[in-house]
């Protein structure tokens, strides 16, 4: 699968986005904001985690979680640069 | 105190006002079932806890008994809206077992060691109280109380001494205990002074 | 209204309020970062108690750590008063956010007399605790999260003024686990230094542990010196779940019902939360200048003792009366320069005072914020 989309379907499980297909999702949109998801910052925490269970990268600051958020296209490739798993 | 309205809600059987409620499902599901029937537009449900989802949809049942409420775009009531003369006073016996456990999951095994805040954030039994103030634009008193075991009439005083707060007109406030998916209660009353 | 009879805080500091008082006057803290402790990856900085503490607090039977330090603290706090607790007349009233919780972790021993499953349950605890001074009633307890401590005695204010009880003995305490302490680290909110309430450089919260218990009866008109509750409100942000409101809703309305007949003239200080996180201390300036108090001293406390939880709003209670008592203001441990948004008045060196009341803020999780105004010798 596509980085980008399992990406998705990740962040669909880890956030219980449940009225949310990984079609709903497009690749360059803001995830956070009132463009978004409507996802807020315990959801930003939780994607800290994501990033630390599935691909062993560790975020200590939040602000930089911030940055690569931004969308999913920025987060795939913050994660195939930096993935350890 | 003057009961309103009243809010029983147990794994199998809801009832509101003295009548029951046809529901399909049982437990877990069924709190999402009336979710999606009679409340939705609240994507927010979906992320909170047993005891949360529990407290949310026992508290939406008695509000809709009491008439329309103006619920903004975000899913809230509008700032035009807000009150602060309505309590939250919550009881139970389990606090936040359910989501104590589900978060001890999270970090028992040290090879497996992923705290999970979105997990965390609900070990607290008050969040459904917040939960309630920040759908309905609550500014008034929201206060969690947790006892040995259910106690009608240690609940009745706690409920009746919270009106000694002069702001206070009417509280959302009785029993809400949720053991596990298949063991919660619900007991809830919309009561004024 | 309520007057305090008698009081205990129980921390690594010390095992009475005044040994804790002269500590916290000399400028000491038991803050320390800790390393490999509680199979916990992250090193964090915190207030705990020793092993030989340990030994010292658990002398009373099959009891938990947490019910133990409470029983402690109690006892201690009775020592000073003649109330009788196996009246009928006296309730009981437990402030906690987790209790036993850390009893949940597979590593944890077993107790001998109660399963996991009971002894986890806070009204359990505080049942044991009850029955453990042979009080009759039904202890109630109060787990508002992070208000925890303030909420409790507001509602020992309301049981004793609507003539029910004579005395509630009001008792808090929280123990630090791996279960609190790495959930507050998912939640990037532990600072991995000493703390820095208020200060432009602060980046977070230290955990505590303590117990606290305060011994309440109603005021009568012969009353003169003794400190009061004066009156007190629980409001919420309607806001968020973890976030503080930025205009400071719930904090901001639980202070002016607190202050409604009060005058700011009057307060030697506010008391305030003040974690040492970005937004609590932010949120808390907010408050305090919206409320008109800009130029009341503030402090805070948790650069001694770390945060609480179950114990702050009794610990820093008692404290602030103590301080008062002895015509001081404590200095906030760990606060240089002013780091938040509006100007308030944080204080940090102890300072002299006249003054004889005081107010008390704390906010938490879920949106929760209370505030108390406290006066020695009430309102004349």
């Amino acid at each position: 699968m596509e980085l980008q989309e399992e990406l998705k379907s990740k962040i669909i499980e880890a956030l219980n986005l449940e009225d949310i297909q990984p079609e709903d999702i497009d690749d360059d949109a803001p995830l956070f904001g009132d463009d978004g998801f409507g996802l807020d910052s315990i959801d930003a925490l939780e994607l800290i985690v994501l990033l630390e269970k599935n691909y062993g990268i560790k975020i200590s600051d939040p602000k930089t979680g911030k940055e690569i958020f931004k969308s999913i296209n920025v987060m795939a490739e913050y994660v195939a640069a930096n993935r350890k798993k | 105190m003057r009961t309103l309205h009243h809010v029983v809600i147990t794994p199998h059987r809801v009832v509101v006002d003295e009548e029951q409620m046809t529901v399909t499902s049982s437990g877990k599901m069924m709190l999402k079932e009336i979710y999606q029937s009679n409340i939705g537009n609240y994507p927010k449900f979906y992320k909170m806890d047993m005891l949360c989802k529990l407290g949310f949809v026992a508290s939406e049942l008695l509000l809709q008994k009491e008439g329309n409420r103006n619920i903004g775009a975000k899913g809230v009531v509008d700032e035009e809206n807000q009150r602060d003369d309505r309590a939250v006073i919550l009881l139970n016996s389990s606090s936040s077992i359910c989501d104590d456990r589900a978060y001890q999951a999270t970090i028992d095994n040290l090879d497996d060691y992923f705290p999970s805040p979105m997990v965390f954030v609900y070990t607290l039994a008050n969040i459904v109280t917040g939960e309630i103030a920040l759908r309905n634009r609550y500014y008034g008193e929201t206060n969690f109380y947790v006892l040995p075991q259910k106690d009608e009439k240690v609940m009745t005083q706690i409920v009746e001494d919270s009106f000694q707060d002069e702001h206070t007109t009417s509280a959302i406030c009785g029993w809400l205990n949720c053991d596990d998916e298949d063991h919660f209660e619900a007991d809830l009353y919309l009561v004024e002074k | 209204m309520i007057k305090v009879i008698a009081d205990n805080i129980t921390s690594p500091l010390g095992m009475t309020s005044s040994e804790n008082y002269l500590k916290v006057k000399d400028g000491l803290s038991c803050l320390q970062s800790y390393e490999g402790v509680m199979d916990i990856p992250t090193p964090f900085t915190a207030s705990l108690f020793t092993e030989e503490q340990w030994d010292a607090l658990m002398q009373y039977g099959d009891y938990t750590r947490f019910e133990s330090c409470l029983i402690h603290s109690i006892r201690e706090a009775l020592e000073g008063s003649d109330v009788d607790v196996s009246s009928p007349r006296v309730i009981f009233i437990i402030s906690t956010t987790k209790g036993n919780v850390e009893l949940l972790d597979s590593r944890s021993h077993r107790l001998k007399n109660r399963t996991t499953d009971e002894a986890v349950r806070l009204g359990n605890a505080a049942l044991m605790i009850a029955r453990y001074f042979g009080n009759p009633n039904i202890p109630v307890t109060v787990s508002n999260a992070c208000i925890s401590g303030l909420a409790a005695q507001l509602t020992a204010k309301r049981m004793l003024e609507s003539g029910r009880y004579d005395y509630a003995i009001v008792a808090g305490a929280d123990i630090q686990s791996r279960f609190i302490i790495s959930g507050f680290q998912s939640f990037k909110a532990l600072s991995p230094k000493v703390c820095r309430p208020f200060d432009i450089e602060r980046c977070g919260l230290n955990l505590g542990e303590a117990a606290a218990c305060m011994v309440f009866g109603r005021m009568t008109e012969q009353d003169t010196d003794d400190w009061v509750a004066v009156r007190g409100a629980v409001r919420n942000d309607a806001n968020h779940i973890s976030s503080p409101s930025r205009t400071a809703e719930g904090a901001y309305r639980a202070i002016a019902y607190a202050m409604a007949d009060g005058d700011a003239e009057q307060l030697a200080v506010v008391n305030a939360h003040g974690t040492s996180t970005l937004y609590n201390d932010e949120m808390e300036s907010v408050a305090i200048a919206r409320s008109g108090l800009e130029h009341t001293p503030v402090n805070s406390l948790k650069g001694y003792y770390g945060h609480t939880m179950g114990a702050a709003g009794l610990l820093e209670t008692i404290l602030t009366m103590k301080s008062i008592d002895d015509h001081i203001i404590l200095g906030t441990r760990g606060f240089q320069e002013l780091g938040v948004s509006r100007s308030i008045r944080v204080i940090g060196e102890h300072i002299p005072t006249d003054k004889r009341g005081f107010l008390k803020l704390l906010s938490g999780f879920g949106g929760s914020n209370a505030a108390m105004l406290y006066q020695k010798g009430g309102r004349r």
